[in-house]
């Protein structure tokens, strides 16, 4: 019965962002376009987005079909998998089958997907996507290991619901740790979520879409709703490690809070991406170098309780 | 320095070469000399003399027992000529010395009467098909006389793919184009890249070539090639429309009325403000910001919206006729126009003191696309592309036509030699537009519009007119000749020269900075190779394809 219940509210977590995502995406839309001086597309638009290419034919393309087809499932299972560990308003109990290591993990083996989506493809836009993705994977994915650990290691524990509420502040009553790599976090989020400046793999006017040039139909879906997902996911990750208060109110008040706290900062992350000019390679690459060298020390405060 | 001491000086240096000069008007000489000397004079004229190249013409003038015509046409710009070298080819093989090892600008201009008229440049430093498709049949020369309009010559491939250089060892190729999201219109570069890093590049574009020389000098009329001038390009028809109306006027000595010269100036600038605010939007689309690029689009709405109010039409206005113009810009429109200059320059001020802030946008355009002085001058590179290199061109000071002798206006430039001059010199260029429209909504006088045209062209005459489109220069040549039709119209666009110069501002740089680079000399290929009809009984839409259309035509 235990077991039964535990899955059942992983699973509830998935199906609920799955519900969520599109809306926040269509909301981001509406404000872009708000932005742009553009009336917009209803907020409902990416629903149907996904619904139009779900039902559209599956076309086989690309050097190898088979890789294409399955990095486009894992990508969007893993997406709903850190999901499932992640607190969404109300606790899971699958979080403690898993510990942040897990959804760092995961996390990381969404853009794995992304890198075989482009080898699969095996165009040259394709292959310049998947360079310069790696290239921004390397310097991005320890920032945000740095933040997940400082945090587990002012509460002592590695578990998901420990660390992912405002463990960062724990250590002192002026936790300076915490303070650089909020701002880290803010500074490098556009990144994270793959949106203007640093949409650099996908630059449409560049390299057409880099990995997913090859994309259609069902495939494509899968894609974009597994990105529509991680913005929720890094959202909700952020939210839960540097704005927790609130979170923890009782049922409806809580999760009002807090879903409230996620849309507050993807209309941050909107903003920033309408009024900014897309970065090079090379200079996005040197200011996450810069960025990656300040986590560091971050993380070694929070070692020696600061 | 002017006409007169430049043939002198050409006379002393060249005892014998030169066969005759003619000065004709005002700014406007021809000099013909010898075929043996040709390559001598031109470098003389364009490095001795610091002339800046302009484009070369080929003509057949065998029915008149003059075998070919080659001339190329220079620019002095300080001293406000523009001068033909003309030259002749004898009629069976012709072959002229090629000038593009010592001007090479004339790269292109040479391959292009080699292709189309069977000229050889000999000793081209590159003498590989620029216009014609490579599935195109060896001898056949599509823009000789005694070759029809419409002749789909026995033999040609159609489907056959472009024959191209080896890429350098160590370099991957990436193809940029025909297609692609940053190209509105079909054109293909061979990218040769390594890592992120661009190290050299091949082109091959006039995939949609569509003759309308050829069309100009067998079909068409005098009063009828405006409206196929104008469609020459998609953004600055008005400049080409204008241009061949003048180059005519210019070879048979007719003056428009002096109120035509002031709309035409009007329009002019109608268009140059509608292109530079696409232009800016574009270039800010291209580097991710799309906000701009939306906003651009907003503020650009009313001007399309007056020029169809004057003209008829938000983009091809068919604006002039030989000796006049069309469209009367009444009291109420001079009105209205001022209300949207007004509107526009408040909205525009606004863009610029966000853009000059905009870190970002620096970041992204300093340093990228670089065309020093040099370039400039070994290319001919025209228009804002020179301007922002500290070359202060510009045909509407230089060669004013029109009004724009009595007009005060600045020309704008900058001396960063790259994407982010280019982008500066645009900008404020729409305020230099607007200021020239008030003053000529100010200074124009009643009176007619078209000028009484009683005689008919004489035949064998040469025109020349250079017109400042928002890109750069746009030059048009004319022969006049019989039955109400030029002999020889040929029409060189900016981004001809302009294009030319992109594969060394490309060279050596990031993959991510060649679409910037590209866009900023605000490229203009031609477009349109479908044809959409709708049955207006049943509201149907066909959409023929190239091959059906063909079928069609020939019928």
């Amino acid at each position: 019965m235990e077991a039964l219940k535990i899955i059942i509210s992983g699973l509830l977590n998935a199906l609920f962002s799955m519900a969520i995502a599109p809306l926040i995406e269509g909301i981001m839309r509406k404000l872009t376009a708000r932005i742009q001086s553009r009336q917009g597309p209803p907020v409902f638009q990416p629903y149907y987005d996904l619904m139009k290419l779900f039902i559209k034919e599956d076309i086989e393309s690309g050097d190898y079909p088979l890789m294409q087809r399955a990095a486009a499932h894992l990508a969007f299972a893993s997406a709903l998998t850190v999901t499932a560990f992640l607190p969404l308003g109300f606790g899971t109990g699958f979080s403690k089958f898993g510990d942040v290591i897990v959804l760092i993990y995961l996390l990381t083996f969404c853009g794995v997907c992304a890198l075989l989506a482009g080898l699969a493809a095996g165009s040259t836009y394709s292959l310049l996507g998947i360079s310069r993705e790696m290239m921004m994977m390397i310097p991005l994915e320890p920032i945000l290991a740095v933040a997940l650990i400082a945090g587990a290691l002012n509460s002592k524990s590695f578990e998901i619901a420990t660390v992912l509420n405002g463990s960062v502040y724990n250590s002192t009553a002026f936790p300076v740790s915490a303070i650089i790599m909020l701002i880290i976090m803010l500074l490098s989020i556009q990144a994270f979520t793959q949106r203007v400046p640093f949409d650099i793999s996908e630059a449409e006017t560049e390299i057409m879409d880099g990995p997913l040039v090859e994309y259609s139909g069902p495939k494509l879906a899968l894609f974009r709703y597994s990105r529509m997902i991680r913005l929720v996911i890094y959202s909700a990750i952020f939210v839960h490690l540097f704005v927790p208060w609130g979170n923890n109110l009782i049922f409806p008040l809580g999760f009002l809070v807090f879903w409230a706290k996620v849309l507050l900062f993807t209309v941050i992350i909107t903003v920033i991406a309408a009024t900014h000019a897309r970065y090079r390679i090379d200079q996005a690459i040197k200011y996450f170098a810069i960025m990656l060298g300040v986590s560091f020390i971050a993380l070694l405060l929070a070692a020696i309780g600061y | 320095m002017n006409a007169t001491e430049i043939i002198a000086e050409l006379k002393k240096s060249y005892d014998g070469a030169i066969r005759s000069a003619d000065i004709c008007g005002k700014g406007r000489f021809y000099i013909h000399v010898e075929p043996d000397s040709l390559k001598e004079v031109c470098q003389k004229i364009f490095r001795g003399l610091d002339a800046r190249f302009v484009t070369s013409i080929g003509a057949d003038e065998r029915q008149y027992g003059k075998g070919f015509l080659v001339a190329h046409n220079f620019a002095f710009d300080k001293l406000h000529l523009l001068c033909s070298v003309m030259t002749r080819a004898e009629s069976e093989a012709p072959f002229v010395q090629s000038i593009s090892d010592v001007v090479p600008a004339s790269n292109w201009a040479e391959r292009e009467f080699r292709d189309l008229v069977g000229i050889e440049p000999i000793g081209h430093v590159y003498p590989k098909r620029l216009v014609l498709p490579d599935g195109w049949p060896d001898g056949v020369y599509p823009l000789r006389k005694d070759y029809p309009w419409n002749k789909v010559p026995e033999g040609f491939d159609e489907n056959r793919g472009f024959d191209f250089d080896e890429p350098p060892k160590g370099c991957v190729v990436v193809p940029f184009g025909p297609f692609h999201p940053t190209l509105d219109e079909p054109a293909h570069f061979r990218l040769y890249v390594e890592g992120e890093m661009v190290r050299g590049c091949e082109y091959r574009g006039f995939m949609v070539h569509r003759g309308i020389e050829k069309l100009g000098d067998s079909v068409l009329t005098y009063n009828e090639i405006p409206m196929a001038a104008e469609r020459i390009c998609g953004i600055c028809g008005c400049v080409h429309n204008v241009a061949y109306a003048q180059a005519v006027e210019d070879a048979a000595g007719i003056k428009p009325p002096r109120r035509a010269e002031f709309i035409r100036t009007i329009m002019l600038e109608i268009e140059r403000l509608h292109s530079h605010l696409l232009w800016v939007g574009l270039a800010c689309h291209i580097s991710g910001f799309d906000t701009l690029f939306m906003q651009c689009f907003r503020i650009r709405e009313p001007i399309m919206w007056i020029a169809e109010k004057i003209s008829g039409n938000r983009k091809t206005y068919s604006l002039c006729v030989i000796g006049g113009v069309r469209w009367e810009i009444t009291d109420t429109l001079a009105d209205e126009l001022k209300a949207v200059i007004d509107e526009l320059e408040k909205s525009w001020r606004a863009v610029v003191s966000a853009v000059e802030k905009d870190k970002n946008i620096q970041k992204r355009t300093r340093d990228v696309g670089i065309a020093d002085k040099n370039l400039v001058k070994e290319m001919s590179l025209l228009g804002p592309v020179a301007r922002a290199s500290g070359v202060p061109i510009d045909a509407r000071k230089d060669h004013p036509y029109a009004a724009y002798a009595d007009l005060d206006f600045d020309v704008v430039t900058a001396e960063t030699c790259d994407v982010w001059g280019r982008l500066i010199v645009r900008m404020y260029e729409v305020f230099e537009s607007i200021k020239i429209i008030r003053q000529c909504l100010d200074k124009m006088e009643k009176g007619p519009i078209q000028a009484e045209i009683k005689e008919e062209i004489i035949p064998g005459r040469y025109g020349m007119s250079s017109v400042e489109a928002p890109r750069g220069e746009s030059h048009h040549f004319v022969i006049t000749g019989e039955n109400n039709r030029p002999r020889r119209w040929r029409v060189r666009a900016p981004t001809y020269q302009n294009l030319q110069g992109v594969p060394s501002m490309i060279k050596d740089r990031s993959l991510a900075d060649m679409t910037l680079a590209l866009a900023s000399i605000d490229p203009c290929f031609s477009c349109t190779d479908r044809l959409e009809a709708v049955d207006i009984n049943s509201g149907k839409i066909k959409t023929y394809t190239a091959k059906e259309l063909e079928q069609l035509l020939q019928k």
